[in-house]
């Protein structure tokens, strides 16, 4: 069953294969082992916030105005004002929000028809045609991260965009890290398009992926740890800070970001 | 229409009660057309017809459904908790609490139908149940709870009563309640995304408030029956139900303040968050009334001498406590929806077209929501109205055999 129930382009023409071979090179997944379990790492250090990877999301999966599957959250009070630090310097950070893809998924054990699942990949899927629409999977979540099509799907263009069939009204849906896509061994959307190549995606049962490299070098950490959900999508912290400087300020004295 | 006559020749023979029977059924009529076509409306629309958002995913709909679990335990408090004790005190009021219990787990049942944003697909929990799934197991005790009730309904229309059979029910139902109201506290404190619900207390809280709701009920009900017909309740019934209210208020209160000062002394920062919007925040004045008019007052007004021996005063402390248990329900509801854990700008995506966020979340429930939790009461009375004109009152002389 997995093959059948997962998302399907159908009619639509996958893009991939149009794609000039640059593209397709640029959107290979680097490393696929015997049986993949697929990851993702968010260099923090990188993110410009442009909201790219969420938008490209949008298009690429049929994802309706008003929902979102991938949302850029600004850490500190709102989206463009900075934060000050211990030592009075501005700085920025953004954290890349999407489904965490976790190892023990609260949101798959609360689903009363099984209608989200987890495939032989680690993905966690929604089945449209078993859910229901009860959103106990949008109460057990703890990231936020599902969204529920409450009426009539809009798009910004009348035909609609993506290489995905729309949901149902009354169903809940979510990341599914571009599954279609991996079918074509092409990373996610919001990997392939991020400007500041902050996203890395691969597989985690392959050493040798740049994934695992990145995870064992780098000082990766998961959002909400403490809740035992085990997710697949890790955040790189900083290495060093990047003060954004005002001049005349005091705490220059350190030297930081000259 | 034979019922009718039936009824009204079982209730009095009097015209004006002819009267009021008719105005009643046309109420009750109206109500069900108003949820009927609100949920056909909501149905063919989608939720967005509702006030819910993907931050308030669940509101009005689950918060009737939480009240109307609790308060079908009074047919078991009179019925079950009796029998076991030995005490025939409450014998000819067990129709009617039982009556009361399968009318609000009927209608619990009913209220999740139009929670779902696709109900034509209720029938997959059936068909392909997950079982590590709280809302699963719910389904499976509510319908074992209502097949129970059932029973127990026949089981006490027989003529004479079996005394035997009511014991076994009482000892088979009794086990089955507690699972009821945990498994329903459970659908919520399970969920290790929401701190306020996850608390060891909430199971335990549910049946305290279940207690409290389910006998304020059978009160409230008892004495409506016995104004509107010739059924006799008697002031040492509702004497006993008053003591009865006062243990359970206690209970409720301790385990109420049990987590209220577990989480504020302590601190564990998520779950005091969501703690401060009852104390503090945008909930504190339906908090505040939740323990102030329908725990603090009620519980003086059965407490004080001056009162507690007024029917007038017993009933009105009887509503405030079904008020109160229902504002309960929508504090411990919301509290923990109004503070997602990754609260970070620019929050959770609104849903509609234009709302593409609404970090300052509001839930205020729409006219759809509010006319199907009209048809609901309206569903609920007239089940209550059937059962107490075709078990209730047919069977008033009846009295436990050997």
């Amino acid at each position: 069953v997995p093959e059948a129930t997962r998302f399907q382009a159908d009619d639509k023409v996958s893009p991939i294969e149009a794609l000039p071979a640059a593209s397709r090179v640029h959107g290979a997944i680097d490393i696929r082992s015997e049986e993949p379990r697929w990851g993702m790492a968010v260099d923090v250090e990188r993110c410009i916030g442009c909201w790219s990877c969420a938008v490209i999301c949008k298009s690429e999966n049929a994802v309706p105005l008003g929902m979102w599957w991938n949302r850029i959250l600004t850490e500190g009070e709102a989206l463009d004002i900075p934060e000050m630090d211990e030592f009075g310097q501005l700085h920025m950070q953004w954290v890349p929000l999407a489904c965490q893809h976790c190892e023990d998924a609260p949101c798959q054990k609360v689903c009363p028809t099984s209608a989200t699942w987890t495939d032989d990949e680690g993905l966690v899927l929604v089945n449209q045609d078993d859910c229901i629409g009860c959103r106990y999977c949008m109460a057990a979540c703890p990231y936020g991260v599902r969204v529920f099509n409450w009426g009539e799907a809009e798009y910004p263009v009348p035909e609609g965009t993506g290489m995905v069939q729309a949901r149902p009204v009354g169903t809940v849906e979510k990341c599914t890290m571009c599954v279609h896509r991996l079918a074509e061994d092409q990373v996610p959307s919001c990997v392939w398009s991020c400007p500041a190549q902050a996203r890395v995606f691969g597989d985690l049962n392959a050493p040798d992926s740049r994934l695992v490299q990145m995870l064992q070098t780098r000082n990766p950490e998961v959002l909400l740890e403490e809740k035992g959900t085990h997710p697949k999508v890790s955040y790189l912290q900083p290495r060093r800070r990047r003060p954004i400087i005002v001049p005349g300020e005091a705490g220059d004295e350190d030297g930081g970001g000259s | 229409m034979t019922t009718v006559e039936h009824v009204v020749a079982a209730t009095d023979e009097r015209a004006p009660h002819r009267r009021w029977w008719t105005i009643w059924i046309g109420a009750l009529a109206v109500g069900l057309l108003i949820g009927f076509g609100s949920f056909v409306y909501q149905w063919s629309n989608g939720l967005g017809v509702t006030g819910l958002s993907n931050t308030i995913t669940w509101g009005l709909y689950i918060v009737a459904f939480m009240f109307l679990v609790g308060v079908s335990a009074g047919g078991l408090i009179v019925v079950a908790g009796a029998e076991l004790v030995g005490s025939h005190r409450f014998a000819h009021l067990n129709r009617l609490a039982v009556v009361c219990s399968v009318a609000a787990v009927a209608t619990a049942a009913g209220t999740i139908l139009p929670d779902l944003g696709r109900p034509q697909m209720a029938w997959k929990m059936l068909a392909q149940p997950n079982i590590t799934s709280p809302l699963v197991w719910d389904m499976m005790v509510l319908f074992i709870y209502l097949a129970i009730g059932l029973i127990d309904l026949w089981i006490l229309t027989r003529v004479p009563v079996s005394a035997k059979a009511l014991r076994i029910m009482a000892i088979v139902s009794l086990p089955v309640a507690i699972l009821v109201h945990s498994v329903t506290a459970w659908i919520f404190g399970l969920l290790v995304a929401r701190p306020f619900w996850n608390t060891p207390i909430l199971a335990p809280l549910f049946i305290s408030s279940a207690l409290v709701s389910g006998t304020a009920l059978v009160l409230v009900t008892a004495w409506v029956v016995e104004r509107v017909t010739d059924f006799v309740v008697g002031a040492e019934v509702f004497e006993g139900l008053r003591k009865l209210l006062v243990w359970f208020i206690a209970a409720d209160a301790f385990l109420l303040f049990t987590e209220v000062m577990t989480t504020f002394v302590s601190g564990e920062p998520d779950h005091r968050e969501q703690l401060d919007i009852l104390l503090t925040g945008r909930l504190a004045p339906v908090f505040w009334s939740e323990i102030i008019l329908g725990l603090a007052l009620p519980a003086l007004i059965l407490i004080l001498p001056r009162t507690r021996a007024r029917i007038g005063w017993l009933v009105t402390a009887g509503i405030l406590l079904l008020m109160g248990v229902f504002a309960k329900r929508i504090n411990i509801l919301l509290a923990a929806e109004f503070e997602p854990l990754v609260g970070l700008a620019p929050g959770i995506p609104g849903g509609r077209p234009g709302q593409e966020f609404r970090p300052d979340e509001v839930y205020i429930p729409t006219w759809v929501e509010l006319g199907v939790l009209v048809g609901m009461a309206a569903f609920f009375l007239a089940i209550v109205t059937l059962g107490v004109q075709r078990t209730v009152l047919p069977h008033q002389d009846d009295t436990e055999g050997a």
